[in-house]
């Protein structure tokens, strides 16, 4: 049955039909599913599938991504006040848009992706320097910090991810606190995240999960 | 002498007088020809008049811009906080609907052309018109009603909105959206512009999915252009791509000129465009800040003879280039557009 449920959650998470989505997690549920397993193995799973799918090919548009984000925080949220037991934090991730720039909807897209993933999420907003971009990181002990700029002077401007960087390496934090960045002038140039000294991109916002999942694991290993 | 306004009648017609056009979307960068900060430079339409032509003597390619930025499209109906920056595009700062119902409460504007938000605009467009009008395109750029609630609520609010929220609520934004269009195209065109860039990046399933762009996009496509006609409009979907839309809007919009973004595939363009309408090729400028002028050239050249194999129904063009492109780039992009947009290669049918 598991795996009915499976199927049809993906479906209708790729077709952008969260009405759909919902009922089908609320049906699963009345009929004894878990919901731990409703994260861990509905949830949790399609996210992978999806980047799978990414990587080989499959090709997504903006809606998808906000869909999938959107659906997947939503239902990992009202299954978590049913958890038996509080699920074990995955990760801490601050994130924001750069100095400069005012564009969210990059950074809402990833948020929802990750929380979904039991990885805590510390949102600073718009328009954030590199000082408390680094200061926020260390308070929260957090394993990466994630960048998002959608115009190509925020994106490699001095004040952005450069100074992150610059910040990190003076404070002598760059093996603690990876940086990550993203948004559309890094689609436009796959080399550009080196440029401005991040650790690493990503594409979209389901693949961003990966790759922030990474660097975390990289931080705790 | 061929203008650049016959090369682009001459490319329409799939002919070629000296070379394809060639447009260049420089906009921020004419605040520099005139030694004035971006924020200066956009406040006077004579300065951005000015920074066009200058920047059209100094690099000459085919057209001028009557946009200043993207933004002033809010500023039409009521936003009053632009964020300036030194060396890049303005942006809108406060978003004017910040709840449901101030969609309910918002006005499009009765008159476009008196409106106070025009009127530098109006300016440029006067003094664009009296020194190259007739000879070289005047481009202007409109945000269709599906993309320009991206401006007045967020990208993410309209996302939100368009995907979860209420259709009637959708649907009367869109509306008002709509009708400042048809006004707006029609005060852009009583001014003086040419060339109609219909930008909108919620008409490429890049954005959204192929369902909304058939039951939405092209719905709101068709009321938006209905009352001017398709005379001068371009369809643009905002640097995102264009070619799994582009049979269906030529088939039940009938657009005459289409603008894929650097990421399609450009002999793929061509061929579903099938000599119906004009076609651009465009470049992916984001790399123009780091390629060398060998880089731009080789990429030119793909580009072009990509198009011009399939048809010489062809443009050359840019998506928004950004500010810090260096000069020699600029350069080196419109001389070898030029070069290779000379060769007339037989095509391929
Ligand atoms: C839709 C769009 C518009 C709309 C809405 C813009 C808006 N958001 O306000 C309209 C038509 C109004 C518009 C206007 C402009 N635009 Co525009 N627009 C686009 C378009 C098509 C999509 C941008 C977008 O919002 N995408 C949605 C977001 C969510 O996608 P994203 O940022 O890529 O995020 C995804 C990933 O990158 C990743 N990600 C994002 N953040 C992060 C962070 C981390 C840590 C990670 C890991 C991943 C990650 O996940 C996200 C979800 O999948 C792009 C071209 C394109 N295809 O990308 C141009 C583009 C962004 N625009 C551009 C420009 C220049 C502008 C203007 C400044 C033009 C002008 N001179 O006025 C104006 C600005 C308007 C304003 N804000 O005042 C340029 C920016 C590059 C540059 N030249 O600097 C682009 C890239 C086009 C181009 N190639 O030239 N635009």
């Amino acid at each position: 049955m598991l795996d009915d449920v499976i199927k049809a959650y993906n479906e209708a998470v790729l077709d952008t039909d969260r009405a759909l989505a919902l009922q089908i997690v609320a049906d699963a549920v009345a009929q004894g599913i878990s919901p731990e397993d409703i994260v861990f193995k509905v949830v949790i799973p399609g996210l992978d599938l999806m980047v799978k799918a990414i990587s080989e090919g499959f090709d997504t548009n903006l809606a998808q991504h906000f869909m999938t984000s959107q659906i997947a925080a939503d239902v990992s949220e009202r299954m978590l006040v049913l958890f038996k037991t509080p699920p074990e934090i995955v990760g801490q991730v601050i994130i924001g848009t750069a100095a400069g720039d005012l564009h969210t909807l990059g950074k809402r897209i990833v948020i929802g992706c990750l929380k979904a993933q039991m990885i805590e999420v510390t949102d600073l907003g718009v328009n954030v320097s590199a000082e408390k971009f680094v200061n926020e990181a260390v308070a929260r002990k957090a394993q990466v910090i994630g960048v998002s700029a959608m115009m190509v002077h925020t994106a490699r401007s001095e004040n952005g991810a450069l100074k992150v960087r610059q910040l990190l390496k003076e404070r002598g934090l760059e093996h603690k606190i990876k940086l990550v960045v993203g948004g559309a002038p890094f689609r436009y140039d796959p080399e550009l995240y080196k440029m401005v000294g991040a650790d690493a991109w990503a594409e979209n916002g389901v693949s961003a999960l990966k790759v922030i999942m990474d660097c975390i694991k990289g931080v705790k290993a | 002498m061929t203008t650049s306004m016959d090369r682009l009648v001459a490319a329409a017609n799939g002919q070629i007088i000296d070379h394809i056009p060639v447009f260049c979307n420089l906009l921020d960068q004419g605040a520099r020809e005139l030694g004035l900060s971006i924020e200066d430079y956009f406040s006077k339409g004579e300065y951005v008049a000015e920074g066009q032509l200058r920047m059209l003597e100094k690099y000459g390619h085919d057209n001028v811009w009557s946009l200043f930025y993207v933004g002033k499209e809010a500023e039409l109906f009521g936003c009053k906080k632009i964020c300036y920056a030194n060396d890049g595009p303005p942006n809108v700062e406060d978003f004017i609907i910040h709840s449901y119902d101030d969609i309910e409460k918002l006005q499009v504007p009765d008159d476009i052309s008196t409106h106070p938000a025009f009127v530098e605009t109006a300016k440029c467009l006067e003094i664009l018109k009296r020194e190259v009008g007739g000879k070289v395109p005047i481009c202007a750029y409109l945000t269709a009603s599906m993309s320009l609630p991206a401006i007045l609520m967020s990208m993410e609010k309209w996302m939100e909105l368009l995907m979860i929220g209420e259709p009637e609520v959708r649907d009367l934004l869109l509306e008002k959206c709509s009708n400042f269009f048809r006004k707006e195209i029609e005060a852009y065109r009583n001014a003086g512009a040419d060339i109609l860039v219909y930008a909108d990046p919620y008409g490429s399933t890049d954005i959204i999915p192929m369902r909304v762009f058939k039951e939405l996009s092209l719905k709101w496509m068709k009321r938006d252009l209905e009352p001017g006609g398709l005379e001068g409009v371009v369809y643009y979907v905002g640097g995102a791509r264009l070619n799994s839309v582009a049979e269906q809007v030529i088939n039940e919009v009938g657009i005459n000129a289409y603008y894929p973004g650097p990421l399609d595939d450009i002999g793929e363009s061509m061929r579903i465009v099938n000599n119906r309408a004009l076609c651009a090729g465009v470049i992916n400028d984001i790399r123009l800040l780091d390629w060398t002028p060998d880089e731009v050239r080789t990429e030119v050249q793909r580009i072009v003879q990509g198009g011009l194999q399939v048809s010489n129904k062809f443009f050359f063009g840019t998506v928004v280039m950004p500010y810090g492109i260096p000069d020699e780039n600029i350069k080196a992009m419109i001389n070898a557009a030029k070069e290779f947009g000379r060769l007339s290669l037989p095509a391929s049918d």
